[in-house]
């Protein structure tokens, strides 16, 4: 064993007691999407009480394992056994059944139904096996939604029971996602990013509900990249890169950096991008800038060259002031100067002409035209200035500009004449921010620049970043990959309940402080 | 409101926030919108002609719903789903006058009961053909059904028959003769309350208890709020979506066999056109076109305010030409009004 940590080679599990037979095993399951192989053949044995922490990067297969386990979609071969016995594969209900309850990054919440129904309703589904034409036990859904809430600490309040869910805040949500899966009896708790939109206080209330899961002999399968957080609760990590299983072992046995290698491949590079910044004039000012119930009196300015970093929970506004700088959603109040002239942008189009590109968070369904050629993609904001002979669009201009466009940013593709569906994440990233580059920005707003992208196109993307803000562009970078800002930016904000909390230098700034800002701890008290 | 006014001492700032307070209420409630869209029209009317206050126009008004109550209601589970059905009142007409020539030629003294239970099966078997090839095709449900109305509606005027059928069978002629109130005014005349109203009143009770007491119910508006997170989480896509337009059938069913009731003839070309005012009367109750939302007193006060403007307008002087408008201007409102809901 200690000779296998020494040489780096992963644990391949088999290293703790075999107390009790397993609750879930999984046996060499594989599946293909289209040609590209998104599980190899993988293996994993769930025991009672355990829990266990699915790590790996975006796109190594953990969320395809998943939704396999969880019934939403089935296996191309393998083997999947509940408690000795083969089950074939499972559909959703069989999965709940089966006692498999899963809390979804997304949360998974009807967003018309009430809490009551969220949480309760169910459990009497799949005691139904799926058949619909039963009564509606209303009795039964309020006492099991009463007692899965107070057991994740939400109110049981008939005026909390009857509430919408899509008027709640992201952050109940979640917990609201958390007690739909603990409601009925579950005996796996899977859960995807549960952390994500929680505050430190949140989370402690979060790993306190898991240790009460694992008493009562419940398994708990986190998905998650946050190594700090795995170490804090424990348990057995589970690594997957490329479609395999590459590791198993006990999360304490190993440092956050053999984990990380692990995970990557590589040897976790946490290095700055940012090297000799040149700073030109000033080049944005934004002053008091506020939208009702999003984000108040905000006030920053930068200099051309100068990539600043805005960073924040997820209802912290951060979202809605990068789409408020874009006019996606313009501000209520404030002002947006750029080179000395307002452009306080009411709409995208004020944006684009004042000469801000926004590369918005979901490429899916905010950016691109995913049936469409890449060529259209890219070319879409500046299809005025291609307008050829008698104003129709000058086909062989479009190409060059496009070609132009795919060559600088390293797009791998045989032809802009594909669709952009057929690229990888990274590659559709580098197109839409090719496209915002057509129309020559003093400003690029890049939101969640590399959600959804791998490491190799990371560093495709930071190395481009890097190089518009050395060619004097202002480039702010809002994102929740806190060491992708550190990496990259001059300075950082940190928000939280609308307003700019915190400030900081990027340079001399370390990640645990950071995350401290970003979590209500505020750093001042902490430092002091 | 009236507290507020009252209460001189209320500084300003509380006020707005019960103003504010209030306009959310009343956006969580759409009915309201609706309800008090009636009361407006009613008050002007009846101020301009008080002949609209008569107990022979309330009957007018009530008898006037039931066939559009009946495909409203169908139309709301529909839209609840997250679905849009055009194809009901092909599917009524189609199966009025095909079950009336049957009973007429075949079986003149079928019983009005099985006649309506005829009736249902043939238009519920119509819908969940709807379901299915909503389900299996994964197609938008306004391109099916606007493709199955239009091949029922042919298959009716081509293989059933285009002729008037002004024989009903006597079982059906007297269903719809049948009162449920007689009222004498005051100057004689004599106005009844046919008692097939109350089909109306049991569909509407029906559909109340089947979207608001069962799981299936349930299962509509999930499958309505977001399809992908209600299969997730265990809901039977199929089962909702042949159930959702086989319900839509069966009620159009119904609503074709009260139509040729009432009125005393079966016209195969009757019935088709007013799709869209069916949807509209449905989203001025409340329900949104996106689905996930909509409520069966919303849905019947929606088809009130339709069948009030296209019956009374006409008591003040209103050319009937006009209804339209003010219909449109309606839809138009309401749904401004319900889209400020979403975004709130």
């Amino acid at each position: 064993m200690q000779l296998k940590h020494e040489t780096g080679a992963p644990p391949q599990g088999g290293e703790t007691p075999k107390a009790a037979l397993p609750y879930l095993e999984i046996r060499d399951v594989q599946k293909s999407f289209g040609g590209v192989r998104a599980l190899k053949g993988v293996s994993l044995s769930i025991e009672p009480g355990q829990i266990y922490h699915l790590m790996g990067e975006n796109g190594c297969g953990k969320s395809t394992l998943i939704k396999i386990i969880s019934g939403a979609q089935p296996a191309d071969s393998g083997e999947l056994l509940i408690d000795g016995k083969p089950v074939g594969h499972l559909t959703p209900v069989a999965a709940l059944a089966a006692g498999i309850e899963t809390v979804y990054q997304d949360f998974s919440l009807l967003p018309n139904l009430s809490v009551a129904e969220n949480v309760g309703l169910t459990q009497q589904v799949v005691a139904a096996s799926g058949r619909l034409a039963r009564r509606l036990d209303l009795t039964q859904m309020r006492a099991t939604a009463e007692r899965a809430l107070a057991a994740v600490n939400l109110p049981t309040s008939r005026a909390f029971l009857a509430t919408r869910t899509d008027e709640l805040p992201m952050a109940t949500r979640q917990l609201i996602a958390i007690a739909r899966a603990i409601a009925s009896d579950a005996r796996l708790v899977i859960m995807d990013e549960p952390t994500t939109a929680l505050t430190k206080h949140e989370v402690d209330n979060l790993i306190g509900i898991v240790g009460r899961l694992r008493a009562k002999g419940v398994a708990v399968l986190f998905v998650t990249h946050k190594l700090d957080e795995c170490k804090e609760i424990g348990g057995r990590a589970v690594i997957m890169r490329d479609g395999q299983k590459v590791a198993e072992c006990d999360i304490a046995d190993h440092t956050k950096a053999e984990l990380g290698f692990w995970m990557t491949g590589k040897v976790l590079d946490e290095a700055r991008y940012r090297a000799q910044p040149k700073f030109g004039e000033g080049l944005l000012s934004v002053d008091g800038l506020s939208l009702k119930d999003a984000f108040a009196n905000v006030s920053f300015s930068m200099r051309r060259g100068e990539i600043v970093g805005i960073t924040g929970l997820l209802d912290s506004g951060r979202n809605e002031l990068a789409r408020a700088i874009a006019g996606v959603v313009p501000a209520d109040a404030g002002r947006i100067r750029l080179d000395g002239k307002d452009v306080t942008p009411r709409k995208p189009a004020d944006a684009i002409d004042a000469g801000i590109g926004y590369v918005p968070e979901d490429r899916l369904s905010e950016g691109l035209f995913l049936e469409k050629p890449i060529e259209e993609n890219i070319v879409v904001p500046v299809l005025d200035r291609l307008r050829g002979a008698f104003g129709i669009l000058d086909g062989r201009r479009s190409r060059d500009l496009a070609k132009r466009s795919v060559e600088d940013l390293q797009v791998v593709t045989p032809d802009v004449a594909n669709p952009v569906q057929s690229l990888s994440g990274g590659n559709q990233q580098r197109v839409l921010i090719g496209r915002w580059l057509t129309i020559n920005p003093k400003l690029l707003v890049l939101h969640g620049p590399t959600v959804g992208v791998d490491v190799g196109s990371k560093d495709t993307i930071y190395r481009i970043i890097q190089r518009l803000a050395d060619e004097g562009m202002g480039v702010i970078i809002i994102s929740d990959d806190l060491l992708e800002l550190l990496q990259n930016c001059d300075r950082i904000m940190v928000m939280r309940k609308g307003e700019v909390v915190e400030r900081f230098e990027a340079e001399t700034l370390k990640e645990e402080a950071l995350y401290r800002a970003l979590v209500e701890e505020t750093t001042a008290r902490t430092a002091q | 409101m009236t507290d507020t006014t009252f209460n001189g001492a209320t500084p300003d700032g509380n006020d707005k926030a019960s103003l504010g307070s209030a306009w959310r209420w009343l956006l969580r409630h759409p009915p309201v919108v609706t309800f008090s869209l009636i009361v407006l029209v009613c008050l002007v009317v009846g101020a301009i002609n008080t002949d609209f206050w008569q107990v022979s126009n309330l009957f007018d008004i009530l008898r006037a719903s039931v066939v559009r109550g009946l495909f409203a209601l169908g139309v709301l589970v529909v839209l609840a789903s997250g679905g849009i059905d055009v194809s009901f009142t092909a599917i009524a007409a189609f199966v009025m006058y095909t079950v009336t020539m049957l009973v007429t030629n075949l079986l003149p003294g079928l019983p009005m009961p099985v006649i309506l239970l005829v009736a249902a099966a043939g238009g519920a078997c119509f819908g969940a053909l709807n379901g299915l090839l909503v389900h299996t095709l994964r197609a938008p449900s306004l391109i099916v059904t606007i493709g199955t109305q239009y091949v029922i509606r042919s298959f009716l005027l081509t293989f059933v028959g285009t002729a008037l059928f002004m024989n009903i069978p006597g079982s059906m002629e007297a269903f719809g003769k049948l009162a449920l109130f007689t009222h004498q005014s005051a100057n004689g005349s004599i106005s009844v309350l046919p008692a097939f109203v109350l089909v109306l009143a049991v569909a509407a009770v029906v559909t109340w208890w089947i979207l608001e007491r069962t799981l299936i119910g349930r299962a509509v508006y999930a499958v309505g709020g977001n399809a992908g997170i209600a299969e997730r989480l265990g809901y039977n896509l199929r089962t909702v979506h042949i159930f959702v337009f086989a319900y839509a059938g069966l009620l159009a069913g119904i609503a074709g066999i009260m139509h040729v009731a009432s009125n005393r003839l079966a016209n195969p070309f009757d019935l088709a056109g007013t799709e869209l005012e069916i949807i509209a009367a449905v989203v001025l109750g409340g329900a949104r076109i996106t689905g996930g939302s909509g409520s069966v007193i919303g849905t019947l006060l929606g088809v009130v305010l339709i069948t009030l403007v296209s019956n009374v307008l006409i008591l003040v002087g209103i050319p009937s030409t006009w209804q339209l408008a003010i219909i449109g201007v309606f839809i138009v409102l309401a749904g401004t009004v319900f889209s400020l809901r979403a975004r709130s």
